[in-house]
């Protein structure tokens, strides 16, 4: 294997290929504080891409209801489990937390998914350590979570008339996934064909459909649970974060790039999807005034999915403040109690970039604050809160200004010709 | 997850872990969907309705756990501080979209 450099985990790391990076990375931000699994991008990808026979299993983007669900079901125990087995007690991070651009978490001292795949796993073909969800797994995303449960006692019977609702007697959250267009992707590094591959554009892990033969290598590398096999076309499939939008072909936009169909259609305005600049080490260049570089390396509020997977995904969480740390220590790493601390006493540029979600289907490319007069200055839950009528300003790949937010302002209704902007 | 009440023998059981946390972190929660949602700009019937909705469980389990009134007090606490934000987006110079051009022009040749 090759020594590749992971800035999530702080240090090299073994990768079956060598580094290829892209000149801007596919990426994204969750707020998961404000996701209220409406489902609204579930249904929003579903309704774009996997609507067709055989496709009635996958569900590219998903919402679940943590630590309760899973889609596939247990998806992150099983593969933490098997990470656990190969290395017992030696999964864990040392270091500090810093400031770095590169090891932002402090280190990972334990196994990736790839390490641990050559010390675990015969023959040497086997490249990471996975597993294939069984069809039982796969077949009822968000069953038992919040629906409506079955009788006790009574298998495979839902409760018809809906009354009996689970209920859960302590913290729970959702979690919004999609493809994390990883920059070591699992899915690329498992594939016999060689028939995944990653742009050098945008950095959109694609599926070469031609040249997949169905082995469902992917489907079992993948940590996350994104590839998916197609029974009637025998082969697999996953996420294209909507790359004719990203690409800005979609006639609405004239050229600019637009958000993905799940990003555009979130009700709760929870998603931010950007393009990063990528530095030649893999890691995120230095981009001051873009919103995405922001919440991840200056505010610090963004955080990895598992990141000691050791694939560096490009999904990043804003973690909620109500449950417990040691839980989310585990999902996100050991950022987290700083994130939350961020999030909860928010810098007065975190609250401008804040207002940056959701407000366009265009992808912003950089911001910039205009500062205006203190409007309120008071506690909240105990704390100081100071509110400014700060005007922010996105741009887009143009350079032309895509919408400003200003506030104090009457609510501003669009127009019909931008009424139905998702 | 389980159908039957458990059987402490079987080696194939289902073992449960206990997660912490009590009504404080049910507090949290509920104040973070006010806050998170005064944000958005939306108005005191308009929270407690997402509340009060068995649809949106989270938020719901919550109102049924701590009660209208200690929902009511955490969604005017949000609202004294974001309501006096109210934002307004303004969109920037638009070319407007392009047509598809998906069927052949009948006045072209």
């Amino acid at each position: 294997m090759a020594t590749v450099k992971n800035w999530q985990l702080g240090r090299d790391m073994a990768y079956p290929y060598d580094a290829r990076y892209p000149t801007r990375q596919f990426a994204f931000v969750f707020n998961i504080n404000r996701c209220i699994a409406c489902q609204s991008c579930t249904m929003a990808c579903k309704s774009t891409w996997t609507f067709n026979k055989g496709q009635e299993h996958m569900w590219w983007a998903n919402v679940e209801t943590k630590p309760y669900g899973g889609y596939p079901k247990w998806w992150d125990a099983k593969i933490l489990e098997k990470l656990e087995d190969a290395n017992p007690g030696g999964q864990v991070w040392g270091g500090k937390v810093g400031d770095g651009r590169v090891g932002p978490y402090g280190t990972f001292e334990g196994q990736t998914i790839f390490e641990a795949a050559q010390k675990t796993l015969s023959p040497d073909s086997a490249r990471v350590l996975g597993y294939l969800p069984t069809d039982e797994e796969w077949n009822s995303p968000n069953i038992y979570e919040d629906n409506p449960a079955g009788k006790r006692g009574v298998r495979n019977k839902l409760d018809e008339t809906g009354e009996q609702l689970p209920v859960h007697n302590t913290w729970f959250f959702y979690l919004a996934r999609i493809c994390n267009h990883c920059t070591y992707p699992a899915c690329l590094a498992a594939c016999p064909r060689k028939a995944i591959y990653k742009r050098p554009e945008d950095g959109i892990v694609l599926l070469d459909q031609s040249e997949c033969r169905g082995y469902r290598k992917c489907v079992e590398a993948c940590p996350y649970k994104k590839s998916m096999y197609r029974g009637n076309t025998r082969t697999s499939e996953k996420c294209i974060a909507c790359f004719p939008r990203v690409e800005g072909t979609d006639p609405e936009t004239g050229g600019e790039p637009m958000e993905t169909r799940c990003m555009s259609a979130c009700i709760g305005q929870i998603r931010m999807q950007g393009l990063v600049k990528i530095a030649e080490d893999g890691s995120w260049a230095e981009d001051r005034q873009h919103p995405l570089y922001f919440l991840v390396h200056v505010a610090k509020v963004a955080l990895p999915l598992y990141p000691q997977f050791g694939t560096q995904p490009n999904g990043y969480y804003i973690p909620p403040r109500w449950v417990a740390r040691p839980y989310l220590r585990q999902m996100f790493g050991p950022g987290v109690d700083r994130a939350i601390a961020n999030y909860v006493n928010p810098s007065r540029e975190l609250l401008g970039v804040l207002q940056l979600f959701r407000r366009s289907n265009r992808i912003i490319y950089r911001y910039e604050i205009q500062e205006g007069p203190k409007i309120y200055d008071g506690s909240l839950h105990g704390r100081k809160v100071e509110l400014y009528n700060d005007t922010v300003i996105a741009f887009g790949k143009s350079g032309r200004e895509i919408f400003r937010t200003t506030v104090e302002e009457p609510v501003h209704v669009r127009t019909n010709a931008h009424a139905n902007s998702i | 997850m389980p159908y039957d009440e458990p059987e402490i023998d079987d080696p194939q059981e289902l073992v449960g872990v206990a997660l912490p946390g009590d009504e404080s972190v049910t507090l949290e929660m509920a104040a973070a969907f006010a806050d998170e949602f005064a944000q958005l700009g939306y108005t005191r019937p308009q929270i407690l309705g997402l509340f009060r909705r068995a649809e949106y469980t989270g938020a719901h389990q919550a109102w049924t756990l701590l009660g209208e009134e200690t929902i009511g007090r955490l969604v005017d606490e949000s609202l004294a501080v974001w309501s006096h934000i109210e934002v307004r987006i303004i969109d920037g110079v638009d070319d407007g979209a392009q047509p598809l051009h998906l069927f052949r022009n009948a006045t072209r040749s």
